[in-house]
């Protein structure tokens, strides 16, 4: 190769790929966002194992057999684990600062991802005082439902519920 | 080296489906475990193929597919064409370290761009890109070149349409199914000169599994294992000016099947073939290189009848690519076109002539940049 | 069972900021040093293996095409597999099935990575589906703090013992990567430092995250014969096992890892491995996040659950310890994804065969190296020794 002049900046071209899609959201999880329409979250249960799949799956990934019962579970859970975003980066839903949280809904057998909110975001420290792992969390819908996972607006610790 | 059999097998349709994929990959690999009667932990080691060109706007598909291909703590992983997983898996068995390996291939054609949206991202974006070159481009280039060299005639090359498509209508599972003539390929709308519409592969759907087996294991979970006799791939230089269309590593691909399968002349000894075919005249060419017929003859060859579902040699009784296009799987789809032949189980678009030995063709990437091939017999 | 298979020669690009070659360049410069480290040539490579993360990464897919003449595959069988971080595990086991399948003798494997040329967050989050999780992800480090928040939480780990031990690993991780000429970050850090970081995503900071780089890595297959005949040190494989876990985050419990705990079992009992703290001498294990790592070391063996701060506080884990983890700095300092895992297999060879120079764990028989990959999804072990 060369010697490179050291004065010479490196050449890069700049460059974007944009590609639309139609994905298809199949029968299940399609009726899981008409039931959060009507403020319901539902799980699939596997009569196999028994578990309750939250979200719903048409089949159970551990027995590989379909599932078979839609059941309703609880509105409100326990959070697993948490974590304060503040990275922010090119095609991110949201802008940060925002909470994610894995949270296990009352009748569920599975961990449930979604946001946490109901309070000012903006400061972490205040944030890490009201979001406690083990702590409780109810959901809270928005008011006009679009049939997708944002229509449970977030979930808000319990005690902001009821200040 | 260990034998390795084709103990069952399950194709989803080419035709767009509303379900979801994940779905659509559950339902599959349950058809061919509940044919092979073997429940999902029962299995030694899954493979699976799919895409990250862009497909289904899922990187790491091997993340959502897990679940649908029963990986869940299994030994598996993942290829990127469904040749390689169905060559992969052939090698773990003879590794001696798995006696059963489900490979199976995952893709969903209708919910992507076009299939030259994506093809256009296999070039390199400083001189091939910017050129507007994707598979199509470099195919018309290859047509051409291959006309003019050998004096094939643009009828020739739509009578391969005529078959294949004409084929289609006897096999459910096909996408494009219809009875097209010569004019009819002729005139329909150019795309990319000299190639027209009908003479390009369409996109589609395509979930497909086989379950593989050493021998003694094969036996054991089936009557008659299929065996893979042979099997082999090469890959051409990248930039389409440092390769000779005409001239590419099919025959070194071949060689390395026909070798292990120690066949000398293979039009004697293969009684049928399907070719991965994405573009019409690709079936006569690769027909040349894979030495069923001589340079130059690839259009002497559709004249003569032969590769007709009737023929003496047929050739793609599936309808092959133009028919039905699930990029990544459509390899695999010819390797189980081949194991329903052998069977005798194809139904409608069974050939007439007895199969016993039976070629599996692959390709990707610019015209023809990768090809693999894989031979089955009784 | 099977026939032996050793790796003969390893090569790496030197890591980081890659802008004064083209993607294909990279690739070609940890091809020539692992060819030259095996003292063979193209003519005797008879099958290659390629691996690196999906197309929105670079912008470019089927990359096994693009460096079809940069591998020096052209002519030559080539096999493609990506498993996200884990690639480099999987192309390394694909490498190895292929030569002990007896269809090759000599098969080259690469991996390789060009961050820089994409958005490495935004392509990671293409991972999750659209329908459930992509709304909340807040890429890769958000994902593991979750994980590293539900193991403190669980284990009733107190938070500021996991902050120390966590800090003590940053300090050695990028202690290490100074004697490692190919290590793209090498700067001294103290635990002061580690400590009052940038928050990413709490409690994970700056120093306790590995970069974006670009970088590539090569290793040579071989088999019995053709390692003992060309090879004055091969590394044999010992034993090799991969897993994955549900798609869904929720599912497993990530805080005892089924996928990492359950692969590490299976590698160790095919290398004949029952006291992997006693019996491993050095591990390099994928390290994108302090906390993580101490995760990892649970699922491994090293040490009980909940565990892992007291033993990290205590040394067990430095160049001087017990069992030295990440003698290269590991993932922390040096990251391009396709080629990491690889990389981990790598430096575990260099280290049993004592060609790892400066970071050297003297007298190094056996080495365990490992990837992870997905959403905290798939873990890949491969565990080489100097004895065959």
């Amino acid at each position: 190769m060369e010697q490179k002049n050291s004065e010479e900046k490196p050449r890069e071209i700049k460059t974007n790929v944009l590609v639309p899609y139609e994905i298809a959201v199949g029968q299940t999880w399609s009726k899981f966002f008409d039931y959060l329409k009507e403020e319901r979250i539902m799980g699939k249960r596997c009569y196999k194992c028994k578990r309750i799949l939250v979200p719903p799956r048409t089949f159970c990934p551990r027995c590989f057999e379909e599932t078979d019962e839609w059941v309703e579970v609880s509105q409100e859970g326990i959070i697993e684990t948490w974590s304060y975003a503040t990275l922010k980066f090119y095609g991110q839903i949201q802008d940060p600062p925002f909470i994610s949280a894995q949270i296990r809904l009352e009748g569920a057998d599975t961990g449930f991802l979604h946001r946490i909110a109901g309070f000012d975001l903006s400061d972490f420290e205040k944030a890490n005082k009201i979001v406690k792992l083990g702590g409780k969390v109810k959901a809270v819908w928005r008011k006009d439902k679009r049939g997708d996972i944002t229509d449970l607006d977030y979930f808000a610790p319990v005690e902001i519920l009821s200040l | 080296m260990r034998r390795v059999g084709i103990t069952q097998l399950a194709q989803s349709s080419g035709v767009e489906s509303k379900e979801n994929l994940m779905d659509l990959t559950y339902w599959v690999n349950k058809e061919v475990l509940d044919k092979v009667g073997l429940q999902r932990d029962e299995l030694d080691c899954i493979i699976i193929a799919s895409s990250d060109i862009f497909h289904s706007g899922l990187s790491c598909a091997n993340a959502f597919d897990w679940d649908g291909a029963g990986a869940f703590m299994l030994e598996a992983t993942r290829a990127e064409d469904s040749m390689f997983s169905f060559i992969y898996g052939c090698m773990r068995i003879m590794s001696g370290h798995f006696d059963t390996v489900l490979v199976t291939s995952i893709v969903k054609g209708s919910e992507n761009a076009e299939n030259d949206a994506l093809t256009s991202f296999f070039a390199d974006p400083f001189y091939l890109r910017p050129l507007g070159m994707n598979e199509t481009t470099a195919a018309a280039l290859q047509m051409r070149a291959y006309m003019q060299r050998y004096k094939i005639t643009e009828e020739q090359c739509a009578k391969v349409v005529v078959k294949n498509l004409g084929n289609a209508v006897f096999n459910p599972h096909a996408h494009i199914k219809k009875k097209v003539s010569v004019e009819d390929v002729l005139n329909s709308k150019v795309i990319c000169d000299p190639l027209k519409a009908l003479e390009c592969a369409p996109k589609s759907d395509g979930v497909v599994s086989i379950i593989l087996a050493s021998e003694d294991k094969a036996k054991e979970l089936c009557d008659k294992p299929i065996w893979v006799k042979g099997f082999g791939s090469a890959m051409d230089h990248f930039n389409l000016g440092d390769r000779d269309l005409l001239n590419g590593q099919l025959p070194i691909a071949a060689s390395h099947a026909y070798k292990m399968a120690g066949i000398r002349q293979p039009r004697k000894r293969i009684d049928m073939a399907e070719i991965c075919e994405p573009y019409a005249f690709q079936e006569l060419l690769w027909c040349e290189k894979l030495g069923f017929c001589d340079e130059g003859e690839g259009g002497k060859l559709i004249d003569s009848g032969e590769t007709q579902m009737d023929g003496a040699f047929p050739i793609n009784p599936s309808g092959g690519v133009l028919a039905m296009n699930p990029y990544v799987s459509r390899g695999m789809y010819r390797i189980v076109e081949c194991a329903l032949q052998i069977r005798g189980k194809a139904g409608e678009h069974q050939v007439d002539k007895k199969v016993k030995t039976a070629l599996a063709h692959g390709t990707h990437g610019f015209a023809g940049q990768c090809h693999s091939v894989v031979i089955l017999e009784r | 069972m099977g026939r032996a298979v050793a790796i003969i020669g390893t090569g790496q690009t030197k890591h980081g900021r890659r802008n004064d070659v083209s993607y294909p360049e990279l690739v070609r410069e940890a091809v020539i040093a692992a060819l030259e480290d095996a003292g063979i040539t193209f003519k005797d490579i008879e099958g290659v293996v390629h691996g690196t993360m999906p197309s929105m990464m670079e912008g470019i897919s089927d990359t096994h095409l693009y460096f079809a003449d940069a591998m020096g595959a052209v002519g030559k069988p080539v096999l493609k597999t990506e498993t996200c971080g884990s690639t480099g595990q999987s192309i390394a086991h694909c490498g190895f099935y292929w030569v002990a399948s007896g269809t090759a003798d000599i098969i080259l494997v690469v991996g390789s990575e060009k961050m820089f040329e994409g958005d490495g967050q935004a392509t990671m989050t293409t991972v999750a589906d659209p329908w459930f999780t992509k709304q909340f992800s807040a890429g890769a480090p958000m994902v593991f703090t979750m994980q590293s928040m539900e193991w403190i939480y669980r284990f009733k780990i107190p938070e500021d013992k996991a902050r120390d031990a966590a800090a003590i690993i940053s300090v050695s991780n990028h202690e290490n990567a100074l004697k490692n000429p190919y290590a793209h970050l090498r700067q001294k850090v103290t635990i002061e430092e580690v400590k009052n970081a940038m928050i990413i995503t709490y409690p994970v900071r700056l120093m306790d995250v590995c970069p974006a780089s670009d970088g590539a890595c090569a290793i040579i297959y071989a088999s019995e014969d053709k390692a003992k005949k060309i090879c004055k040190k091969p590394a044999w494989i010992k034993g090799l096992s991969f897993r994955g876990e549900e798609f869904f985050y929720g599912e497993s419990n990530k805080s005892i890892w089924p996928s990492a705990t359950e692969a590490a079992k299976e590698a160790y009992s095919q290398a004949g491995i029952h006291d992997p703290l006693k019996e491993l001498d050095v591990a390099e294990i994928y390290n994108p996040f302090t906390y993580q790592e101490m995760i990892f070391y649970e699922c491994f063996g090293f040490c009980p659950r909940g565990q892992a701060p007291d033993y990290v506080v205590k040394g067990t884990f430095l160049m001087d310890g017990q069992l030295p983890c990440d003698p290269s700095g590991g993932v922390l300092c040096t990251n391009p994804i396709g080629a990491t895992g690889l990389i981990r297999l790598a430096e575990a060879v260099l280290q049993v065969t004592g060609k790892a120079g400066e970071h050297q764990v003297d007298g190094a028989k056996l080495a365990l190296s490992h990837a992870m990959g997905g959403i905290d999804q798939f873990n890949g072990i491969t565990i080489v020794g100097s004895e065959l």
